[in-house]
């Protein structure tokens, strides 16, 4: 029994006959693992866009309102125009924003749910083909009238 | 040869609270490592620390030598890491063929899998028209076994197989997990009840209350302090 430090007596993976695949399938897993591309945790992270896409929702549409009342309020055409990019720049950041907010929330739902209807039609297939292959082998009709 | 599964100084927290306190786990390819300790330790926090399902406040999750801390879980299933976790996770409304064939999404055919799992399993062959909530504890086990070996793990995490089973059928199973690290695989077995996984495990580390407290080849010393552990006495 040792102390609580991590042990370095790991047993090597054996490289006798049963021992091929061990080393074969550890290297294919760090060759996966580089493959993978995973970027910085700390660079990305779903979580961050999901809120900086609702946040962007809601700031775009409080601009859009509010640039509404700063073109309404004033009889100053510079200040109008003024209002009108706000509002523009507002509906843009609406619409990227619910875009994020899109890719990040719905994405994992519709997967499992995409997952869901290729296994239905695949069992409806089965059974519909099953069905024919019983009608074909029992039917006694001669010929569609 | 790196450990293909390695946790340095993880600190984790549900809720704010932490639990795990600087735990540090090596497991080798074709490595058996069980993970003991009594309920609320966090041995299951562990496993889904090593399975990216967990976040960390600080410390690394290193796999096949890389860092990978925060990674996604799913980018993580992909390359080859496994969890199996405690309560089975099969399909219980599914027959056995129907679980195995929700396992094609790995790229591998129906016929593969089901040549994987029933070679393995045959009792599983036997029920394959079964729905699966029928079968019975250990049957349901090997499902899960076999659903997860359809994966080509390179780290398969295990939580709790002998949950609920019959002993025998427990040492049954644990066979078959040191078959498959035979394979290769580098083992992580979290469990509560020592004597079954001790057997086969080639190194035993046990958590109490967030911190490894003991870790060794897991000899009678180990299991004299396991009792200690457990029963709050010196051994």
């Amino acid at each position: 029994m040792t102390p609580t430090e991590p042990h370095t007596d790991a047993r090597e993976p054996d490289t006798t006959a049963g021992g091929r695949l061990p080393d074969s399938r550890a290297d294919r897993f760090v060759r996966e693992l580089a493959d993978l591309k995973i970027p910085d945790p700390a660079a990305a992270r779903a979580g961050l866009w999901l809120r900086l896409g609702a946040a962007l929702m809601v700031v775009g549409l409080v601009l859009a309102v509010s640039a509404y009342f700063v073109s309404h309020n004033t009889q100053n055409p510079l200040d109008q125009r003024d209002g009108l990019a706000l509002g523009l720049g507002g509906i843009a950041g609406t619409v990227v924003g619910a875009a994020l907010f899109l890719r990040y929330s719905l994405t994992g739902f519709l997967r499992f749910w995409m997952a869901r209807q290729s296994y239905d039609l695949a069992v409806l297939a089965d059974r519909l083909s099953e069905r024919d292959l019983n009608h074909d082998l029992t039917s006694t009709d001669a010929a569609p009238r | 040869m790196n450990a293909l599964l390695e946790l340095r100084a993880v600190r984790a927290a549900h809720e704010g609270i932490t639990v795990l306190h600087g735990v540090d786990l090596r497991v080798g390819a074709g490595q058996v490592v069980a993970l003991l300790g009594p309920n609320g330790a966090g041995k299951t926090t562990t496993l889904h620390v090593a399975a990216g399902l967990h976040p960390v406040q600080s410390g690394r999750l290193v796999l096949g030598g890389r860092e990978m801390t925060g990674a996604d879980p799913r980018a993580l299933a992909r390359a080859g890491v496994c969890l199996i976790p405690e309560g089975r996770g099969v399909f219980p409304n599914l027959s056995v063929r129907d679980n195995l064939l929700m396992m094609t999404f790995t790229g591998r055919t129906r016929e593969e899998i089901e040549e994987l799992a029933f070679d393995r399993f045959p009792v599983l062959g036997r029920r394959a028209g079964q729905i699966a909530g029928t079968l019975s504890g250990g049957e349901q086990q090997m499902l899960a076994l076999a659903r997860g070996l359809a994966t080509d793990p390179a780290v398969l995490l295990l939580d709790e197989l002998s949950m609920g089973l019959a002993p025998l059928v427990v040492s049954r199973l644990y066979e078959q997990v040191a078959e498959i690290a035979r394979q290769g695989v580098a083992v992580l077995v979290v469990e509560q009840f020592a004597a079954a996984v001790l057997g086969i495990a080639d190194h035993a580390a046990v958590l109490v209350r967030g911190r490894i407290e003991r870790q060794g080849r897991p000899d009678g010393g180990l299991r004299d302090e396991l009792s200690a552990l457990y029963l709050g006495s010196s051994a």
